[in-house]
């Protein structure tokens, strides 16, 4: 049997402490977890479509961290400013939706039923939609069709 | 002498019991249960693609988010790399802190980090 060996590397998280420097503004980062955000995701896609191509295109420009920091933070911003509004309008609708990302893998295809309460109460009360780009024209969009093929095995 | 009422009538028929469907009856059942089939894994294939779609539209959706908080960790990161790199160096004359070893703008994440 093989024993424990330490390595000739460092075993321990690579973790910087220093503080970001002061003249950058701060920002509080989102710290949603991976269900929250799938959940969301088609509606921070509708809402902050504006910051999140501008700062696509400012990353298009250059690479550098340094160079996208002012477009990035509006990104997160408006992130934010989205997740708080739907806690506050849809929050029973949003959680039972991602608990049940979180419990199924995170498939959509698995979690329809709480997808469309959510769907229409964001619909109802923000007026945001979910649209799935690139769909074939005159085909019921994925997350609308009645009676799928691929559903979840147990209602 | 025949016995009175006659002898039995022979048994001379062949008494085979039904043996279900015939061949062609069962060949076409599987014909047609086959192209249900078929025709249920084409309407998958076409539904899957969609399914990946829609999957792969909610990361893009998540990219430039994940990416700015990343960013911002990244230039933090490397903000301390340099201002360690410059209490190192202070001493060598003519050292850049954080100059590029290659003569081109473009950005490189750094290579070495210090653990």
């Amino acid at each position: 049997m093989s024993s424990f060996q330490p390595g000739t590397r460092s075993q321990k998280a690579y973790v910087d402490p220093t503080p970001m420097p002061e003249d950058v503004p701060k920002v509080a980062e989102l710290g949603v977890t991976s269900a929250p955000l799938k959940s969301a995701a088609f509606f921070i896609g509708a809402y902050c479509k504006e910051f999140n191509e501008d700062f696509m295109l400012c990353k298009n420009e250059n690479r550098d961290p340094a160079h996208c920091l002012k477009e990035g933070r509006r990104v997160t911003r408006c992130a934010t400013e989205l997740i708080n509004k739907m806690r506050e309008n849809c929050l029973e609708q949003f959680e039972a939706h991602w608990n049940c990302l979180d419990r199924n893998n995170h498939e959509y295809n698995l979690c329809r039923k709480p997808e469309r309460t959510l769907n229409a109460c964001m619909f109802e009360k923000l007026g945001l939609t979910k649209t799935i780009p690139g769909t074939p024209s005159g085909q019921k969009p994925i997350h609308e069709v009645e009676s799928p093929i691929f559903k979840a095995m147990q209602k | 002498m025949p016995p009175p009422g006659g002898f039995e009538s022979v048994k001379y028929k062949r008494n085979l019991p039904f043996r279900g469907p015939g061949g062609l009856a069962i060949l076409g059942g599987v014909t047609a249960i086959c192209a249900y089939g078929f025709y249920r894994v084409g309407k998958g294939n076409l539904e899957k693609r969609e399914l990946q779609r829609e999957k792969a539209w909610s990361r893009i959706h998540l990219v430039p988010l994940l990416m700015a908080e990343g960013d911002r960790d990244a230039y933090r990161r490397e903000q301390a790399a340099l201002t360690r790199e410059r209490e190192i160096m202070k001493d060598v004359p003519g050292w850049e802190a954080g100059k590029s070893v290659y003569n081109s703008t473009r950005y490189r994440s750094p290579d070495i980090i210090v653990l």
